[in-house]
């Protein structure tokens, strides 16, 4: 077994090295560009002082959201979870639907409220409100997996309530909070549209800039590789800071019953900053949206809307399916546990993980005449997606792989099968719902980037993002509201299901563990 | 006839050497246990076999056929063998039927053949009516037989059975054992199960294989292995003992603190003598025997374990018996030792 797994493995490294290589190609590009510069204007470029301020204005940026989401996040996903509240699954769910509204379309809502809205403080909240579910979300799940017998354990051996929270649940939350603050932080750095809006220039909106205004694509590639090393930088920090991981034995049937803290006065506090929340995130920017949308109902023709939620869907389903070929084989070496190759390929897509949106489109363009009948084509715009959620694409792909026990690809084995027939048999049928899952994440995502798909849509292709963006960047609110209403909408269903129907799939992981 | 051979097999898995220079044969029809301690090599053992796991020398043959060398020879779907992992590992996406016919290759099989192989299966282990429950609605004791019905569908050479039985509460437990057992004899069915439940070992196996840290050290009958222990540790391993010191005099003679010709004379002990507890008779009445004081008794309903200290033992005696309310705490007891004097030089 083991022999034929080398020999098997040879085909299965091969095509990794292809899929790392592919993914490459926008960073090599843009290497390639900037080395059109001299070593000279490289550096004076990046040491001037406009370049240090921008640089110095989006860490400002990045530290304060994340701040707030470790906080202020870890706070309401501990309350949601142990504080007694009414509907605490539908508060759950009201606090990750804001992931469905991009941060140009926060931003637009309450700059249709608050016109004169701009600045780094402003810019600091609209992206709190747009992060903030990741954080709830990771944090949550990780909650969800404390075996509650570990709290029983704590309190009978005489640790008071804050003491159990302390001892117990934050080091075994710690390494999401980590990735939640990883999640959130990176959102920052490769947000264009909310800066933008809000006249705050970082290094996404300086690429832009120098993109657009002066056609200096070797200028905006240095900076675009300076915005990648920061992202770059910040992935590598983050992996050494969340420390080892441990092995949480998750109890079964017993997360039910954890008791919840019942305290009045905790009870409303709690209550009060989701409801706040909630307010702020889901309630104004719907109302904004609905009442401008009512204010001017057929403003915008109903084929101007339906093509342009075609073009998104399309482009996003296409984005995403690549994603997903290109995580198999990937997610595949990982099940196959650890090799000094799989740590590799690993490394490559954590960094792959932090090209922001608009490096990746500064860089396709830049080479996009290189790129004959792939360019200015549809799938230039769906790989640029594929690369950019590769990294999302990969962990949920192999997450729902290694769910599926080793064990009994053993016993399929045993019966007769070869390993094709495992894999079509046993691995993908248990596997599918979780991929399907995955998917549907990259999906959401694709749907609502923005500066890429600015860069490297059709000439003469709207999406439903790039629509929202040209009208809202001049103040045309009304004619902003269907489009973002729709894409809105679109994007809230596959975060409901990636939300409320979690006893579904904890009955699948529950079903496989079980064995 | 010899249905598996194993010689000399050694396993690595990194740089641990779990099992080295193992050999033991196999006759058809034969029910097999490995018993040993956790990390002793069993389950390793059963996954070689199986082809799982790749040796790294030996060989291991099923009849006259070559089937593992340190180069694999065969992959384990070539092999034939029915694999019943701990807690049964059943499809959670197939239903009973469909995971009692999963490996029935359609090739060699009519559809009509593989529905009757697999009604034949769910009569046999007695579930009929379960054709299209999904795994997640069966008790274990259920899984753990559509596991076996799903490895017998096969018409394996050989069944390896990897603790099937270690998840289910005691009384299940040995419901489902004998039931299995039977069908495996009433089948002429060769297996092995590895187990480390000793008394699971001795009740269900023709033969008990006593595993070491990667080793064999004692093959034979449940009644060979019981009886002669090759060492006194081999004999902790399959049932209670008492372990006394002992002295071997010149004319043959064993003398031990419970023996008849008298004690050894203490700090005078050349080696041990090994007893069960059930070959001690223990009398409240008659002076037959050496007196002692009764300290403690376990009570297990059917029988009791008294602990009675004697004056020329530091060791005090344990003794199974029947019927023990008889006995109070306290009282003076006579012992008497009814079986073999196993003894064993000091090393």
């Amino acid at each position: 077994m083991k022999r034929e797994n080398k020999l098997g493995s040879f085909g299965l490294r091969a095509l990794v090295a292809g899929v790392l290589i592919t993914i490459s190609q926008p960073l090599i590009y843009l290497f390639i560009r900037a080395s059109d510069k001299s070593g000279q204007d490289i550096v004076a470029l990046l040491t001037r002082q406009k370049t240090l301020d921008v640089l110095a204005l989006t860490l400002l940026l990045l530290v304060i959201v994340v701040l707030v989401n470790v906080f202020l996040g870890t706070a309401i996903a501990a309350g949601l979870h142990y504080v007694k509240i009414p509907y605490p699954r539908i508060l759950l769910v009201s606090t990750i639907l804001p992931l469905a509204i991009p941060s140009y379309v926060f931003t637009y809502t309450w700059m249709a409220i608050f016109p004169a809205l701009e600045g780094v403080w402003a810019a600091a909240y609209i992206l709190s409100l747009s992060t903030m579910p990741y954080m709830i979300l990771a944090v949550s799940i990780s909650f969800q997996r404390i075996d509650s017998g570990l709290i029983e354990v704590a309190r009978s051996l005489g640790l008071s309530k804050p003491a159990v929270f302390t001892r117990v649940i934050l080091p075994q939350v710690r390494r999401s909070i980590s990735a939640g603050a990883l999640l959130s932080g990176l959102y920052v750095l490769s947000d264009f549209g909310a800066v933008s809006l809000l006249n705050v220039e970082t290094l996404t909106v300086s690429i832009q800039n120098l993109f657009k205004s002066s056609y200096d694509r070797g200028a905006a590639s240095v900076i675009g590789i300076l915005l990648f090393f920061a992202a770059a930088i910040f992935v590598l920090f983050e992996s050494i800071l969340k420390g080892k991981d441990f092995e949480s034995r998750g109890a079964e049937g017993f997360q039910e019953r954890i008791r919840r803290i019942s305290n009045p006065a905790l009870s409303v506090f709690t209550i009060l900053i989701i409801a706040l929340y909630g307010l702020l995130a889901v309630v104004v920017p719907f109302y904004v949206l609905i009442s401008r949308y009512l204010q001017n109902p057929g403003v915008v023709a109903f084929s101007d809307l339906f093509s342009a939620a075609l073009s998104t869907v399309s482009v996003a389903g296409l984005g995403a399916f690549i994603a997903f070929i290109l995580s198999l084989p990937l997610a595949l070496l990982a099940t196959q546990g650890p090799s000094a190759f799989a740590a590799i390929a690993g490394k490559v897509i954590l960094i792959s993980h932090a090209l922001p949106g608009v490096v990746v489109g500064l860089a396709l363009v830049s080479f996009g005449s290189r790129l004959g009948p792939l360019y200015q084509s549809v799938f230039l715009l769906a790989f640029a997606y594929a690369v950019l959620f590769l990294a999302k694409s990969v962990a949920s792909t192999s997450a729902a792989l290694t769910l599926v026990s080793p064990q009994l690809k053993e016993v399929a084995a045993t019966l007769g099968k070869s390993k094709s027939g495992i894999a079509m048999q046993v691995v993908f049928p248990i596997a599918l719902p979780n991929l399907a899952l995955g998917v549907l994440l990259v999906f959401l995502t694709a749907m609502k980037e923005l500066p890429a798909t600015l860069m490297l849509r059709p000439t003469g292709m709207d999406t439903l993002a790039t629509e929202i963006w040209s009208f809202a960047a001049i103040s045309r609110f009304n004619e902003a509201a269907p489009y973002a209403l729709l894409l809105v909408i679109i994007a809230a269903i596959p975060t409901f299901i990636l939300t409320i129907p979690r006893a579904a799939k904890s009955d699948i992981e529950k079903k496989v563990r079980y064995l | 006839m010899t249905s598996l051979s194993i010689s000399h097999l050694s396993v690595k898995l990194g740089e641990r050497e779990i099992i080295s220079d193992l050999s033991f044969d196999l006759r058809q029809g034969e029910i097999a246990s490995l018993l040993g301690p956790s990390g002793c090599g069993k389950t390793t053992l059963l996954r070689a076999i199986a082809g799982l796991i790749q040796p790294t020398g030996g060989t291991i043959r099923f009849g006259s056929q070559l089937v593992g060398v340190s180069s694999v020879v065969l992959p384990p779907n070539k092999r034939g063998t029915g694999y019943v992992p701990q807690q049964g590992a059943l499809f959670p996406h197939l239903n009973v039927a469909k995971n009692i016919s999963f490996g029935l290759d359609r090739e060699l099989y009519t559809k009509k053949q593989i529905s009757e192989i697999t009604e034949e299966m769910i009569n046999l282990i007695g579930l009929p009516g379960f054709e299209n429950r999904l795994p997640s609605q069966l008790s274990g004791g259920q899984q753990t037989r559509v596991a076996l019905a799903r490895a017998l569908a096969i018409k394996p050479k050989l069944i390896l059975l990897d603790e099937p039985f270690s998840a289910l509460d005691a009384v299940l437990r040995d419901e489902l054992r004998s039931e299995v057992v039977g069908l495996l004899r009433k089948l002429g069915s060769t297996a092995i199960l590895v187990t480390h439940d000793r008394e699971e070992a001795l009740v269900s196996s023709d033969r008990v294989v006593l595993m070491r840290s990667g080793r064999v050290v004692q093959d034979g009958t449940p009644e060979e292995v019981y009886e002669a222990p090759i060492s006194p540790e081999i004999a902790a391993s399959t049932g209670d003992v008492l372990v006394l010191g002992a002295q071997k005099l010149t004319d043959g003679q064993t003398r031990y603190p419970l023996s008849l010709s008298g004690i050894a004379e203490v700090g005078s002990d050349t080696g041990y003598v090994v007893i069960r507890p059930e070959e001690i008779q223990v009398s409240s009445t008659s002076a037959d025997g050496v007196e002692g004081s009764l300290i403690h008794i376990d009570y297990y309903g059917h029988d009791a374990m008294l602990t009675v200290e004697v004056l020329n033992s530091r060791t005090p005696i344990k003794a199974r018996v029947v019927g023990p309310t008889q006995f109070v705490l306290g009282q003076k007891v006579y012992l008497k030792h009814i079986g073999p004097v196993r003894y064993f030089a000091r090393q």
